[in-house]
């Protein structure tokens, strides 16, 4: 269906994809992996039109194509599901679907009902129950996804691309959406799937292709690998290697911060946690089961309604993030665009801007002294950048959380609590995260890390927190750490 | 029935401010009435009709524009030239007259253009670009006349004065314009794109969606009707005066956001601003009627802009 040849692409000052090739065939669903930076996403855009190859050739439906524009690709047969959706969230389901193509009637004006009728019809294929009438804003996440997948059906789609698609969507919306594409490809369309996660590979996969650094490595059967070569072919190192060594474990260290039956309306009751310096601890549980609240209370970030917090021999009923900050905590969010990041402006400036008194000089800015303290930090952490006054927006997911880290690395004395550290983030960069987070906690600071990545908390954790539904159901010490006991923990019905 | 059904859902949840708005109206209009038993009168209501006429028309245009997520600050300077070319050029010569009403028209899609190709090729924001191009017409405006200019021919002041059914030909002529204008955003592709242009400007790049002809056709609207709007300015006025239009910036923008339009873009509608036109009208109407000076509309108008964006935000929050 889809063949590329020798495709090159350069950016100003880098190389973007460097002689690669793809072959994907109709009626298979071909995995596309590799570390952030290994061009899948510029691949993705010159499939899709949004940008042109500068050398190389690619052959679509058995021609030879040259599309200038994302409407000439899309016209050919080719939808890309991008992960933040293109969605209008003012306009409605059913005007969505059809946005570009609309239903015309009645002196060729657009015909409402029409519109709706074959919306409605879309996503009765797909089996989905969704109002068509809807504004798109007021789906769930889930429900959109299924709204861009109808958006492919509306023209006879040959190619669909769906870069990280499993990023939002969490346990039955996998398996729903796995099972609408592997019948859209019993339907001969060909499908390329991208994803940090390894196990929908082999779980959804047909075939898997794997760049690193805008080059082309291998393109094998799934069936003829395993977890471990997959890994290895990426990074060219094994998974084990991926988590630094854990903190001794007979030790008692001491508790630095305590929360005592600390509830947020609505999502979290009464949860008691310590955290100890010198650990990483984990909250686990399901999306949704109140992890980021509880972290949001500690931080004071939203206001707890019953409990208190206990830090540095303190005890406080009522916390604010500017208090917080003044005791030692610091949290990176797990939204890092929205909530984190300046990201028009450069990295020095990102990485001061929760301690601009240690750059300033009796109220002035010391514009040399905050590039200096990024020069250093870029160091210490290995940010991949221009330099410090290299644009936060250009560089990749992992090394923008590497100067949210660094920055708040710089203000956190006692406590950092970080969630979701490695979302979004290829396989290279976790590592060096971890190995971060480890330093942290070995320079004395108590690390919490909230992660629904089963691997990474029985990998890095030295003590878990179990929650579900806004409750704490368990803690696990170091030689407790179990994925069996962490999920009946995470999904069992009552609080024991 | 399902219609009516999607029709009243429509009005309540995405046009939910259509209907404070026409509540307001109506709050005030009874409170205008019990104060004063000339408000009341069918002369004073074509009267207030026929004054909202270039307000209508400035806001018409602002509406799609701010639709896009963009914003026409020139539009003030624009009615002020428009109206200072229509009435020079005449001279008193109806068939001048003629050449004059098209001059002015294609001056007004001519800046339209303007402000969208700049903020599409120079990548500066419409804020700054139309603020830009607001001050180089004010100037142009003054080199031509620093006083009230030329002369309409006989009979030209119909326009303002004059009946179709009963109501004011300006009133008719705004009603007219803006439903054609509603039906285009609702039936017509590129009203859409409009919309989606302004929700996510990259989403809507991405899907391949005209942004060069959406903001061109806004903006080159928007400027043609501040040069309409300046036609039936004139008719009132019967000369063009250099500062005539300078107010309508601002108060071109009161409207469209009273009226349920987002100032990010994305969302709201023209029937919402012609609502918002007939509420400012009124009010200024009320207060003339109290005998409060000019000066007191704008401190009104200008808080009326930042309470009506307050509660749009509170709004969208809360979706």
């Amino acid at each position: 269906m889809l063949t590329i040849s020798n495709v090159s692409k350069s950016f100003p000052g880098v190389k973007a994809l460097s002689d690669v090739r793809l072959e994907v065939k109709a009626g298979e669903v071909h995995a596309l992996v590799g570390e952030n930076g290994a061009g899948k996403s510029t691949l993705t855009r010159i499939i899709a039109g949004v940008h042109q190859p500068d050398e190389g050739s690619i052959e679509f439906d058995g021609e030879i194509v040259h599309w200038p524009s994302p409407a000439a690709a899309k016209a050919a047969g080719i939808h890309v599901i991008y992960q933040e959706f293109v969605l209008f969230p003012n306009l409605t389901v059913a005007e969505n679907i059809f946005l570009g193509h609309e239903r015309r009637g009645f002196l060729n004006g657009i015909d409402h009902s029409r519109t709706r009728q074959d919306a409605a019809d879309l996503l009765n294929r797909l089996g989905v129950k969704i109002d068509p009438d809807a504004l798109v804003a007021e789906l769930s996440v889930a429900d959109q996804q299924m709204v861009e997948i109808a958006k492919a059906l509306v023209h006879k789609v040959k190619l669909l691309i769906l870069d990280e698609p499993t990023a939002v969507i969490a346990g039955h919306e996998v398996e729903l959406l796995f099972g609408r594409l592997r019948a859209l490809r019993d339907d001969g369309v060909a499908i390329i799937y991208i994803s940090h996660r390894l196990e929908e590979i082999f779980e959804l996969c047909d075939r898997v292709t794997v760049f690193k650094d805008g080059q082309f490595v291998a393109t094998e059967a799934v069936a003829a690998m395993t977890h471990d070569t997959l890994v290895s072919l990426m990074v060219g190192r094994n998974m084990s290697d991926l988590f630094p060594a854990k903190a001794a474990v007979g030790e008692t260290r001491p508790v630095v911060l305590s929360a005592t039956d600390v509830s947020v309306k609505g999502r979290v009751y009464k949860a008691n946690i310590e955290l100890r310096a010198g650990e990483i601890t984990a909250l686990s549980g399901m999306v949704g089961a109140g992890r980021t609240e509880l972290a949001m209370a500690l931080f004071g970030g939203l206001s707890m309604t019953s409990g208190q917090i206990t830090i540095g021999g303190e005890t406080f009923r009522k916390m604010t993030p500017s208090r917080a900050i003044e005791k030692g905590i610091g949290l990176l969010t797990e939204d890092r665009k929205g909530q984190g990041l300046a990201m028009l402006t450069d990295v020095s400036t990102n990485i001061s801007a929760s301690d601009l008194g240690s750059v300033s000089q009796s109220g002035w800015l010391n514009h040399s002294k905050e590039r200096a303290i990024a020069a250093a930090e870029i160091e210490t952490y290995r940010i991949a950048c221009r330099g410090p006054q290299g644009a936060v927006l250009t560089m990749s997911g992992g090394n923008q959380q590497k100067v949210l880290v660094a920055r708040w690395a710089r203000t956190s004395r006692k406590v950092i609590i970080m969630d979701e550290p490695t979302r979004g983030v290829d396989v290279g960069a976790k590592a060096e995260i971890y190995r971060i987070m480890r330093q942290l906690a070995d320079k004395g600071l108590a690390v919490l890390m909230i992660s629904s990545e089963m691997p990474e908390v029985i990998g890095l954790a030295d003590r878990v927190f179990v929650m579900r539904e806004g409750v704490i159901t368990g803690e696990l010490g170091p030689d407790e750490i179990h994925e069996q006991r962490i999920i009946q923990l995470a999904t069992q019905k009552r609080a024991s | 029935m399902t219609t009516v059904a999607s029709t009243f859902t429509f009005l309540t949840k995405r046009r939910g401010g259509l209907l404070t708005v026409i509540g307001l109206i109506c709050v005030l209009a009874i409170f205008g009435i019990v104060m004063s038993d000339k408000f009341g009168t069918a002369s004073n209501a074509s009267n207030i009709l026929e004054q909202a006429t270039p307000l209508a028309l400035v806001s018409l245009g602002q509406t799609l524009v701010i639709i896009t997520g963009g914003i026409d600050l020139s539009v003030g300077s624009l009615v002020s030239l428009a109206s200072v070319l229509l009435s020079g050029i005449t001279a008193g010569d109806p068939t001048m007259m003629y050449v004059a009403l098209i001059t002015i028209m294609l001056v007004g899609i001519f800046v339209g253009l303007i402000n969208a190709g700049a903020s599409l090729y120079l990548g500066v924001h419409p804020l700054i670009v139309t603020l830009g191009t607001g001050a180089i017409l004010q100037g142009v405006t003054l080199l031509y006349t620093q006083t009230p200019i030329g002369k309409m021919p006989k009979g030209f002041d119909e326009l303002a004065y004059g009946r179709v059914l009963g109501l004011p030909i300006g009133a008719v002529f705004t009603i007219a314009a803006f439903v054609l204008t509603a039906v285009f955003m609702r039936k017509v592709p590129l009203g859409r794109y409009i919309y989606a242009t302004g929700d996510d400007a990259l989403g809507a790049q991405l899907m391949g969606l005209p942004r060069t002809k959406v903001l061109f056709f806004a903006y080159g609207f928007c400027g043609l009707m501040a040069s309409v709007a300046a036609i039936f300015l004139v008719a009132r006025l019967g000369a063009g005066q250099p500062y005539t239009g300078q107010n309508f910036t601002l108060t071109s923008i009161t409207p469209v956001v009273v009226g349920g339009t987002l100032l990010s873009g994305g969302r709201g509608g023209v029937m919402g601003t012609l609502m918002g036109v007939y509420l400012v009208s009124l009010l200024n109407n009320l207060l003339n009627f109290m005998s409060l000076s000019t000066h007191y509309q704008l401190i009104i108008q200008g808080l009326i802009v930042i309470i009506a964006v307050s509660v749009y935000v509170e709004n969208k929050k809360r979706v």
